[in-house]
């Protein structure tokens, strides 16, 4: 019960919406892929990283690889991976582009994607090539839901 | 509802460790394709020493060179983990399992290859379990008897886990395994007090383990000649 108020509290202090199912806290205005990651566009560019369903259900994480600035990426394409629990799970970009910018603190502290999955522990930055693409992905209430279901499936 | 999903078990005999990551990447596409289903490879290695995704090789005691005059090989991998030793007498699993039907994510997969060992080390009195913050794996007080290296690419899982029944533990003199400089290895046959049957009746029980971690009903076939 504690928690709850303490989530609530959270979520309307940073603004966001607080689903109180599981503990997913979905960020209003990202959008989000099937394979949990979140992108968030400003102008050309796209910020993306993986949402607070992927890192609870990773572990903790010890080790981002990350790829080069300039490197090409598709929307559905792997561009990285992390290690948690002795496990590299692959990251997928949920938008087509060029790598602009990584996250260098992921090398030195990997944990920020479980800390902070929306915002400090952001993953890399692209120049989005095809803006069209992002009717493609999910928006946060249908995310949320499609966390719902594929936590509910087993 | 409960639903029961199908896996395959190929029983695989003693594989080259490149043959089996080939195998394995072919299985990874093949899944993914939706062109086969949940399987498992059950199998040995001759001796191989693997490195995961962080080429963590200063836990290699010994210049390479050293390691092939004694037999053995060395791969770099994309697994997760440190690095570790395979060998004969030492059960291998490579599940090839998409985890999205399963509906469980790269946590619970490793702990439900955890509890496999520790089901099957308790079918011969012997008490494991799993590894705390940062130590997975399956281990006996203070000692490693089952080693875990997972790869996950688009939700389908390949490499797997690694069951010491009774392999040359001279091998792992040449390692820091898994990076963990101060605990030791063990073995099934070095911690149960029981009598141990044929690797090939332990390699049958611990696919029941499995098969039971993750509710899956099994098919078995021989694939020695693949």
């Amino acid at each position: 019960m504690a928690s709850r108020l303490w989530a609530s509290r959270a979520a309307s202090y940073l603004r966001i919406s607080a689903f109180h199912r599981g503990f997913a806290i979905v960020a209003k205005d990202f959008k989000y892929a099937d394979s949990h990651e979140w992108v968030k566009v400003e102008g050309n560019s796209a910020t993306i990283g993986i949402t607070d369903h992927a890192q609870d259900h990773l572990g903790d994480v010890v080790y981002v690889e990350l790829p080069e600035v300039g490197t090409s990426v598709k929307q559905g394409g792997s561009f990285g991976a992390v290690e948690s629990v002795k496990a590299t799970s692959d990251i997928n970009s949920p938008v087509s582009g060029k790598v602009i910018e990584v996250n260098e603190e992921l090398s030195s502290s990997p944990g920020l994607v479980n800390a902070s999955p929306f915002e400090n522990g952001w993953i890399i930055k692209v120049e989005v090539s095809d803006a069209g693409e992002l009717d493609n992905l999910m928006d946060a209430n249908k995310y949320a839901k499609f966390c719902e279901e594929e936590d509910a499936n087993h | 509802m409960r639903v029961i999903r199908h896996l395959e078990v190929w029983k695989m005999g003693t594989v080259n460790y490149l043959d089996a990551l080939k195998l394995q990447e072919k299985l990874v596409a093949d899944r993914k394709a939706q062109m086969i289903p949940d399987t498992l490879l059950s199998l040995q290695h001759p001796p191989t020493f693997t490195l995961g995704k962080r080429r963590t090789d200063h836990n290699l005691l010994i210049p390479e060179s050293e390691l092939i005059n004694m037999g053995a090989q060395l791969h770099y991998t994309q697994r997760g983990g440190d690095i570790t030793y395979h060998g004969p007498h030492q059960a291998i699993f490579y599940p090839i399992v998409s985890l999205r039907d399963v509906g469980i994510g790269a946590r619970a997969y490793v702990e439900k290859l955890e509890l496999t060992m520790i089901e099957l080390a308790a079918l011969y009195g012997v008490q494991a379990c799993g590894g705390r913050k940062g130590e997975t794996g399956v281990w006996v007080g203070q000692r490693k008897i089952g080693a875990i290296g997972v790869r996950i690419q688009s939700g389908i899982t390949s490499h797997g886990l690694a069951f010491n029944i009774d392999p040359d533990m001279s091998y792992y003199k040449h390692i820091v395994p898994c990076g963990i400089s101060d605990k030791e290895i063990t073995s099934l046959r070095r911690e149960s007090n029981s009598e141990l049957p044929d690797d090939e009746v332990i390699h049958e029980q611990l696919v029941s383990c499995f098969a039971r971690q993750f509710g899956f009903s099994i098919t078995s076939l021989d694939k020695h000649d693949v």
